[in-house]
């Protein structure tokens, strides 16, 4: 049976916070057949996340999912920038709290809360590091870092560089994400290369990017490297543009969080690792639930791993053993899309149009032609069957001259109009 | 067109010969399966790379098999998973058949279909599986017969049709029994990621036998949104505790009977292989591998704890026992009928 304590006097309970709440709904329990229904005041729940990046907001969207599923009525509390003050969080009167606990205050300023805590934060590998008294869900950092190295090692890649972040109290997952790439590259006795580089400020950012194509620049290649986030990832990919280095070929990056902002910088499409942070929200809000039924979970840790790696052209790496057309394909990589010709790509690459061609035929079996065209292909796919973008506008930014003449090229190469591919590929509700 | 090839593969206790089929598609895929219980020995299948790999758990040998209680890739008959003490009531008589699950009837008996030689033969695509099961067979009524017809394709589906008649009121539930490992690199399922398309599943008691419909919001056994297996199993649930992981039959949505829809989807993300799960059976049973340790591997070293997964189309558990008994009855004059698909490709 499903019993749930009221609480009706806090809905009384003249607030000084924001508030957003959930419809009030009849709780509904299915147990054996038998369906119970009780209508019951909602419990009064605080979300302390700082959600300006995509992984806290994953958590969040996890947690609502749960609550969607259950129709379990909670009262949610977020600020309304949605960035934690946990200072405040004595005068919360509420039943219970989620915390993100890589903020390096919370352990302390929730300690004394007498209500129910689940903490939501990075894995560590020592198990000292967690805390004691409260239900734990954590990104499993060391299968998140394995993820991306076994992907790298499925290239024929091998050898490998991590791109972290100096230490800090708040980024001690990043520090747990440098331990677990430093120890698989000892217990597989192959090269690995840390580099933590600088903190990002306006300021120092001009010398950081320097120190940063310096450091790309000595690296011995070809080589993959695990970025510790997309954003720590979209850098690499710029300093790589600035230093005239081929992305994949001389470099491989494989990023961390599939941020669509990231990939909406970055003109080579990044590969990255997809954290399970929904089903960590998920779990949260079902640890709080149970809590707030009185079960007592406070030694219960939950490793979540990571839900699955979206591969892009950063890390596809193949083997190429011109130079020539290693920077030629990257050239054409960067800019295909806006009406390149052959003339061009061989001017950047620094060899006679004959020369190319003839590199291009030996190494890949295609004309340059053929190269940029796949390449214009390829994009106009993706966008076609990944956003809404009007047909026309995709043929211009593919860097096709007209929408028929990208109607002419879909009839030959795909012996169908770009029409009938959205009507088969275009995912209903594009994004 | 798939190729088959059948090679020598071991032998029965009675020295009758066993043999191997390979099926292979156009992309280099390859099942194969043997006489012995209709059993797929192995799966290999190309990863993100398009690099073969195996992806079904097997052992190395025939007399393993033989001497196994793994289920390891057959098919299992007469009655897939757990009837309440070995006994139910058909027709006005009490029946007793095998126990051999803690007092309980579990997958056929102790020489259930897994065990038993099948006639094979290739008819045109595909290759037909054919078993007589005589009366009496681990207790059950009357002589029912067996066709499956195994088909593989070129994306990657694993086609089963079976059909079965009997001279006699029987009850019948028959079902593949595959272990999946999508990730051929790593003996241990906990990364996969599942989506189970059921609302409900079958609550047990400690038997494993089913106490009632359960409805999965708010419980580790809600995967109408894909989550991580291995995560799961630490959710504070008594269900999980009572069988040590997921051994629990989901009710998938959707009419049963002749339709085929999608029942479950499993993703690797290390591999990029996924598994795709349709039938048309009422039940689906969800099974962790949790007490797969020292099961005999194609290698020296054994299986561990979750070195695989079974998602098992079928009868509900016990169903002879419940008041949907009717549905599980196969009664003389009647063709019964199962579809079921399982495709490995990569997402």
């Amino acid at each position: 049976m499903l019993t749930i304590k009221g609480h009706a006097a806090q809905l009384r309970f003249p607030s000084p916070f924001p508030w957003f709440s959930l419809p009030r709904c009849v709780m509904t329990g299915l147990t054996r057949g038998v369906v119970i229904s009780t209508v019951m005041a909602p419990h009064r729940i605080a979300l302390l996340f700082n959600a300006n990046k995509v992984y806290d907001r994953q958590v969040i969207a996890g947690i609502g999912h749960y609550l969607n599923s259950t129709r379990v009525e909670w009262d949610l509390f977020m600020e309304e920038d949605f960035r934690s003050r946990m200072r405040d969080i004595h005068q919360f009167r509420g039943d219970g709290v989620i915390a993100d606990f890589d903020d390096p205050e919370a352990p302390d300023m929730l300690s004394d809360l007498h209500i129910p805590v689940v903490a939501v934060g990075g894995s560590y590998h020592d198990p000292a590091n967690y805390p004691t008294d409260v239900p734990y869900i954590a990104t499993d950092n060391a299968r998140l870092i394995r993820l991306a190295y076994d992907h790298l090692i499925e290239q024929g890649l091998t050898r490998f560089a991590f791109y972290g972040l100096p230490p800090h109290p708040t980024s001690r997952w990043a520090h747990e994400r440098e331990h677990a790439f430093r120890a698989i590259v000892d217990e597989e006795s192959v090269e690995g290369l840390v580099y933590q580089g600088s903190p990002t400020s306006a300021g120092g950012w001009g010398q950081a990017v320097e120190e940063l194509v310096t450091w790309l620049a000595e690296l011995p290649k070809p080589i993959g490297i695990v970025a510790v986030t997309d954003a720590r990832a979209r850098q690499l990919l710029q300093a790589c543009v600035m230093g005239g280095i081929a992305v994949p070929e001389q470099i491989a990056i494989v990023g961390i969080d599939n941020d669509p902002m990231a990939q909406l910088l970055t003109r080579i499409p990044l590969t990255s690792v997809i954290q399970g942070a929904e089903e960590m929200g998920r779990t949260a809000a079902h640890l709080l639930h149970q809590m707030l039924r009185g079960m007592d979970c406070a030694g219960t840790r939950v490793l979540v791993p990571p839900v699955g790696i979206n591969v892009q052209a950063s890390s596809k790496f193949h083997p190429i053993r011109s130079p020539h057309v290693m920077r030629a394909s990257h050239y054409i990589r960067q800019y295909g899309c806006l009406g390149i010709k052959t003339e061009q790509v061989a001017d950047y690459v620094g060899v006679s149009r004959t020369v190319l061609e003839e590199h291009f035929k030996r190494e890949l079996k295609q004309t340059v032609h053929q190269v940029i065209l796949t390449h214009k292909l390829d994009t106009a796919c993706d966008l076609i069957a990944n956003s809404d973008v009007s047909l026309a506008d995709i043929a211009l930014r593919c860097g096709f001259t007209s929408l028929q003449y990208m109607y002419a090229v879909f009839r030959r190469e795909y012996d169908c109009t770009p029409r009938q591919y959205l009507d088969l590929h275009r995912k209903t509700a594009a994004t | 067109m798939p190729v088959f090839n059948a090679t020598a593969w071991g032998q029965l206790p009675d020295g009758r010969p066993l043999h191997r089929w390979t099926l292979r598609n156009a992309s280099d895929a390859q099942i194969d399966i043997t006489d012995l219980g209709s059993t797929l020995l192995g799966w290999q299948s190309p990863d993100r790379q398009g690099r073969l790999g195996e992806v079904l758990l097997g052992h190395a040998t025939a007399q393993q098999y033989l001497d196994s209680n793994a289920y390891m890739g057959a098919i299992v008959g007469r009655w897939a998973n757990r009837i309440r003490g070995g006994r139910f009531r058909l027709d006005g008589i009490d029946y007793k058949v095998d126990r051999n699950d803690g007092g309980n009837h579990l997958h056929g008996g102790q020489y259930g279909f897994h065990l038993q030689r099948w006639d094979v033969e290739a008819d045109g695509e595909s290759l037909v599986m054919r078993l007589v099961s005589p009366e009496g067979d681990g207790g059950f009524p009357g002589e029912v017969r067996v066709e499956l017809r195994c088909r593989f394709d070129d994306d990657g589906t694993l086609d089963l049709q079976y059909e079965a008649t009997s001279d006699a009121p029987t009850p019948l539930s028959l079902t593949a029994h595959p272990y999946f490992n999508l990730n051929d690199r790593r003996p241990d399922i906990r990364d996969h990621v599942i989506r189970i398309d059921a609302d409900e599943f079958l609550a047990i008691d400690a038997g494993a036998i089913p106490v009632g419909r359960q409805h999965v919001a708010g419980t580790a056994f809600d995967f109408r949104d894909a989550a991580p297996i291995g995560s799961r199993l630490h959710w504070p649930d008594p269900q999980l505790r009572l069988v040590g992981g997921f051994d629990h039959c989901y009710i998938p949505r959707g009419p049963t009977g002749s339709a085929m829809r999608t029942v479950a989807v499993v993703s690797e993300p290390s591999s990029g292989r996924r598994l795709t799960v349709e039938t048309d059976r009422p039940g689906l049973q969800f099974y962790s591998g949790q007490k797969l340790t020292g099961q005999p591997s194609r290698d020296p070293e054994p299986y561990g704890p979750f070195a695989g997964f079974a998602l098992e189309a079928q009868a509900f558990p016990d169903q002879v026992n419940s008041p949907e008994s009717e549905g599980a009855i196969l009664r003389p004059g009647v063709t019964w009928r199962q579809h079921t698909r399982y495709k490995v490709d990569t997402a």
